[in-house]
């Protein structure tokens, strides 16, 4: 997988997530952090062949976990170009999807409520 | 037995009838044409104020905020007006008249709204906006006196009071019509027409009840002119005909200006629409022609079939604007029927004393309570735990689930009546108004029959 | 630049920043409408008041609650049934109002007292009901009256009653959204914790920020039964205040409206270690997934899949007639908060319409980066927009529909737009399948509605067409579709009741054989 290929296919499933999803928008940086990670560190499990039926215990783990799982499937179902990926692929890409969607919704937001103290 | 009045014992409101002040001045503004007035309070004061009109009227109508928020209520917000005032006209070049309408909020922390209005007409609207016409009224409406009855009264006498001007008599009549529909003033036009009276008709509103048209936009809003406000200054006389909504103005009038005031009556049902014509009469010197002895005679016709036949006997409770009310009590005692509870929903001192009260407390002689400061739960309380029985309830929409969950018929009147279509465009003043105000209560009545599956055979043959 | 400015909003530059077009390839780093700002006066903002956030919007849908505002009568007027959130006790609390009918003596002199005698007087009225809530005003709370101080004496001479006080009057924060923030806080503060409720599932939820309008809860609330998941609470549509005392012991809360609870949300999230999970109840392939997710959470994915299938199958027929026939339509989305990015992406999915216009009257930033990360190319996105400006956007955009609330569709009526209640729907409730389905027919009700088309003709200068005495929908709506789609087998109008709520409400156990009663416990800590 080149750089360029890279760069498409991380760019498809970053659009997926801002599109379809909602748990990259908590009002928070700090939230936002946690979300992004816990989600899409399980998202990246999952496509490297985690099985679903490894639930977490710990609720607030399960929570990211849910969300991580519906990604997953929601990317097999949309991006066939994923089955020919090997695990290593699978990581880097997810890795920059990590890093772009920590840059549209945290790094580079302007949204300016996001470092208010208080919820 | 006999009619008495009494207040509302409890302290609190449990579903009111009345909003406050603001919303009456509101709706002074919104007839005026090229006018747009800014509340200077809190948002609400005015988008739920929007909000009741178009529910009433199913129209948007134009009105503004001064946006007070936390920083303004505590230091004080007449900058805010400021602000909005000049913003307001950079956006609406048409615009010529700014009622600045206070509320609580504003009236508590003491924001001077009359300096302010010297000061901009010192300042701002002679530096930025030089040769415009530009009228700034303050209009003060606190929430906690009154109600939008006393917010409507004292917004009308304070717009009369700024713009009416000496000058030659223009020899017309100022009608001051009260808080009505454009239906009613339709109907005050045509009596006026008929008695070939030159009238300025106060407030000119059956344009709310604006067109869809094919191209361009149409904004829904009053025709009352600047022009019109400052001729009352110059009229041969002023007539109020609700003495709550409209007396103050025409009295500031009489005092000022030596224009000759009458207050009242208002002309729901047949008496006090003769009464009416009769007082125009006496005012104008003009007769009262044959075309209106038609006019009459068909509401007589047209309500002798319904009243020892259906109405006589039946129930009823009234509720809404103290005008409307009263006199929608004269009219279903002429029509047979017993007003049981009259609802003045403000704690207005003058009740009290009024003239009209009076009499129904001399001369009616069946249980009859007339409530004042009343809330709903006056009524609710009475059918609900007193034994109160109704054959039929008066009123405007807010009373509606009393009616429904006591499955009493109920028909709407008064302000807001957003639960029926089409009320607004229908009189209930005048002759027209009397037809079309008993044959409303008969059909509703009709209907309760059919379902209630009591004597509805009767109809067959009616 | 994406910045927009509006012709008749140039000599206020400020607005500016208020209005993004999102630009191809554009993302949000690249331009975000300022939001939940000082309103700008004078503008003819959309905007209400922090009170009515706070009593209106979240407080008031609480159905076994005496609602007392303490204030001159005008606030508890203008809130009384001017929203449609429902509750199957015959909505009490759409029914019964309460004001302390502040006077010009009490301003002057304080109003505690009046105050105090107004809880026992409404206590009184409705010997059933144990709970009130207390809303402060703009008046009381200029006046500095302590409400806290008396609902406290209240409480301790009456133990069996509880209340709550708000203190959100209208002037706190720029819009609405002030209200929500206050009224979360508070409920979080001194009422969550302070009643054990009896558990009576293994699945555990509150379902917060969903307001039962037209049903929505309701609709929902059947979904989570047949799946055996029981709502601890629902915050605050068809909720019951001593539920909501217990929110602590739930093991997920469910999050619709972000906008207005969130707040509420995060604090739990900190405080009771309690997930929050956000969902989308509108549109089939949200709440799907939405349900899924629900499942997947407690082990029972499975019953979530079976609701799925057999919803899906009964309804998407009728959502794929009315798609055929919308594709293309454009509607300005133009809500007050949360639905901006509920609908922007997914009326286009499954509806075929095209959003080219999403705003917020009382929105924050966070909204708008959901809105315009969900929204198309070109749309316009502007916050606390003013009457002259969306005047400007529906000229330049002519939208075949919009959904707004009910006083600005009355102005897009004039200028010849159908407009759909956004905030208390035309013919919902719109959560569901079915709902969404309801939805789809009231917009193509609109837009082909033969009045509308009248509506358009001049008779002073067009030709007026002779050859028709009426027209059908179908025969505006068909026009150019392929033989093929306009009579499609299988898929058919709604057929679905008038009334969908009795439906609901006429269930049984036998219709949830998940549901358990189970004995009264404590909720895991886990």
């Amino acid at each position: 997988m080149d750089e360029n290929t890279k760069s498409d296919y991380a760019k498809q499933m970053l659009t997926y997530i801002m599109k379809h999803c909602l748990w990259q928008f908590h009002s928070r940086t700090w939230d936002r952090e946690r979300q992004n990670r816990e989600i899409l560190t399980k998202t990246t499990e999952l496509l490297c062949g985690l099985e679903e039926t490894a639930v977490p215990e710990d609720r607030l783990d399960r929570c990211y976990w849910v969300d991580a799982v519906l990604l997953a499937r929601n990317y097999r179902r949309l991006f066939p170009w994923l089955g020919e990926l090997d695990n290593l692929e699978i990581t880097e890409l997810m890795q920059l999807v990590r890093e772009r969607l920590d840059f549209q919704t945290i790094t580079g937001s302007l949204n300016v409520e996001l470092t208010d103290h208080q919820y | 037995m006999a009619c008495e009045v009494k207040g509302r014992e409890r302290v609190g409101v449990i579903n009111p009838i009345f909003t406050c002040q603001p919303a009456g001045a509101q709706f002074m503004s919104i007839g005026i044409k090229d006018c747009i007035g800014i509340v200077h309070g809190g948002q609400g004061c005015v988008m739920f104020v929007r909000l009741i009109f178009s529910q009433h009227f199913k129209e948007s109508f134009e009105l503004a905020s001064s946006s007070v928020h936390e920083e303004g209520a505590v230091f004080g917000a007449v900058k805010r007006v400021e602000e909005g005032i000049d913003v307001m006209l950079m956006r609406y070049p048409h615009v010529k008249v700014i009622p600045i309408i206070t509320t609580c909020s504003t009236e508590v922390i003491g924001d001077d709204v009359d300096g302010l209005v010297n000061k901009l007409n010192e300042g701002l609207l002679k530096e930025k906006y030089p040769g415009r016409e530009v009228h700034l009224v303050p209009i003060h409406a606190p929430s906690f006196v009154g109600s939008m009855i006393s917010g409507y009264d004292s917004a009308v006498k304070d717009v009369v009071a700024y713009f009416a001007e000496k000058g030659e008599p223009t020899g017309k009549l100022n009608v001051f019509t009260g808080w009505v529909n454009p239906g009613d003033v339709t109907a005050l036009k045509h009596l006026l027409a008929e008695m070939e009276i030159e009238a300025n008709v106060l407030f000119e509103i059956e344009s709310f009840d604006s067109p869809l048209m094919p191209e361009g936009q149409h904004v829904s809003h009053g025709e009352t002119t600047v022009e019109d406000l400052k001729e009352t200054g110059r009229a041969a006389a002023s007539i109020a005909l609700n003495r709550y909504e409209g007396g103050k103005a025409a009295k500031f009038l009489e005092k000022t200006f030596n224009i000759p005031a009458t207050i009242g009556p208002t002309p729901i049902g047949i008496r006090n629409t003769d009464t009416f014509l009769q007082t125009l009469k006496t005012i104008t010197g003009k007769p009262i022609p044959a075309s209106l002895v038609k006019e009459r005679g068909i509401a007589i016709d047209a309500l002798t079939d319904l009243t020892h036949m259906f109405f006589a006997e039946k129930k009823v409770a009234i509720y809404g604007n103290p005008d409307l009310v009263i006199a929608l009590a004269q009219f279903c005692i002429d029509l047979e029927m017993k007003p049981m509870l009259l609802l003045l929903g403000d704690d207005n001192s003058s009740y009290a004393t009024d003239p009209r009260i009076l009499e129904l407390q001399a001369n009616v002689d069946w249980d009859m309570e007339i409530v004042t400061n009343a809330d709903f739960w006056e009524m609710e309380d009475r059918i609900k735990n007193k034994g109160l029985e109704l054959d039929l309830i008066l009123g405007h929409s807010k009373g509606r689930f009393t009616a429904i969950d006591n499955k009493i018929p109920m028909v709407r009147v008064g302000f807001p009546t957003y639960d029926r279509a089409g009320m607004f465009r229908h009189p209930v003043v005048g002759y027209a108004g009397a037809i079309w105000l008993a044959e409303q209560m008969a059909n509703a009545l009709f209907t309760d029959m059919e379902y209630k599956g009591e004597r509805e055979w009767s109809l067959n043959v009616w | 630049m994406p910045y927009h400015e509006f012709e008749v909003s140039k000599c206020i530059p400020e607005r500016k920043k208020h209005a993004v077009v999102k630009g191809p390839g554009e993302t949000l780093t690249e331009a975000l409408p300022a939001g939940y700002l000082n309103t700008i006066p004078g503008s003819v903002s959309e905007r209400g008041c922090a009170y009515c956030g706070a009593k209106h919007v979240i407080g008031q849908p609480m159905k076994d609650v005496i609602h007392l505002s303490h204030g001159p009568v005008g606030c508890t007027y203008d809130t009384w049934q001017t929203k449609r959130y429902l509750s199957d006790n015959d909505n009490f609390q759409l029914k019964y109002t309460f004001a302390s009918d502040m006077k010009e003596k009490h301003v002057v002199f304080g109003a505690e007292k009046m105050l105090k005698q107004n809880i026992l007087e409404a206590f009184k009225a409705f010997p059933d009901i144990k709970r009130m809530s207390i809303y402060q005003t703009c008046a009381s709370a200029l006046i500095g009256d302590d409400i806290n101080a008396v609902a406290q004496e209240v409480m301790e001479e009456m133990p069996e009653v509880d209340i709550f006080v708000c203190n959100s009057p209208g002037f706190r924060g720029p819009s609405q959204s002030g209200g929500h923030h206050t009224i979360c806080i508070a409920w979080m503060k001194d009422k969550v914790g302070t009643v054990e409720p009896e558990i009576t599932s293994d699945y555990v939820i509150n379902y917060v920020g969903e307001y039962n309008i037209q049903g929505d809860q309701e609709v929902m609330q059947d979904f989570f039964k047949r799946m055996g998941i029981q709502i601890l609470s629902t915050f605050t549509g068809n909720g019951s205040y001593d539920d909501l005392r217990g929110m602590h012991r739930a093991h997920l809360n469910v999050l619709e409206c972000a906008r207005s609870s969130e707040y509420l949300c995060n604090e739990l999230r900190v405080k009771y270690g309690i997930p929050r999970l956000d969902i989308d109840g509108f549109g089939f392939g949200p709440l799907s997934d939405s349900l899924r997710k629900v499942g997947l959470f407690f082990g029972i994915e499975e019953r979530a899949e079976e609701i799925i299938a057999e919803e899906t199958a009964r309804w998407k027929p009728e959502l794929d007639w009315y798609r055929e026939r919308l594709m293309g339509k454009k509607v300005c989305l133009w809500p007050g908060g949360s639905k901006l990015w509920h609908w922007a992406k997914v009326i286009q999915e499954e509806m075929g319409v095209k959003v080219v216009s999403v705003y917020t009257k009382f929105g924050h930033q966070g909204d708008m980066e959901k809105g315009i990360a969900r929204a198309d190319e070109d749309t316009l996105a502007i916050d606390d927009p003013n009457e002259l400006e969306t005047l400007e956007a529906m000229y330049k955009l002519k939208p075949d529909v919009i959904f707004t609330g009910k006083r600005p569709g009355e102005y897009a009526k004039k200028i010849r737009v159908p407009y759909l209640n956004a905030h208390g729907y035309h013919n919902g409730p719109y959560k569901g399948y079915e709902g969404w389905v309801r939805f789809a027919r009231d917009i193509y009700n609109a837009i082909y509605s033969p009045v509308h088309q009248l509506a358009l003709v001049d008779i002073s200068k067009d030709e007026i067409a002779t050859d028709k005495s009426f027209t059908t929908r179908r025969m505006l709506s068909d026009a150019r579709l392929p033989e093929g789609v306009r009579n499609a087998p299988g898929l058919r109008q709604y057929t679905g009741k008038f009334d969908v709520m009795p439906g609901l409400r006429n269930k049984t156990k036998a219709d949830y054989p998940y549901m358990q009663d189970k004995p009264t416990k404590l909720a895991d800590a886990a």
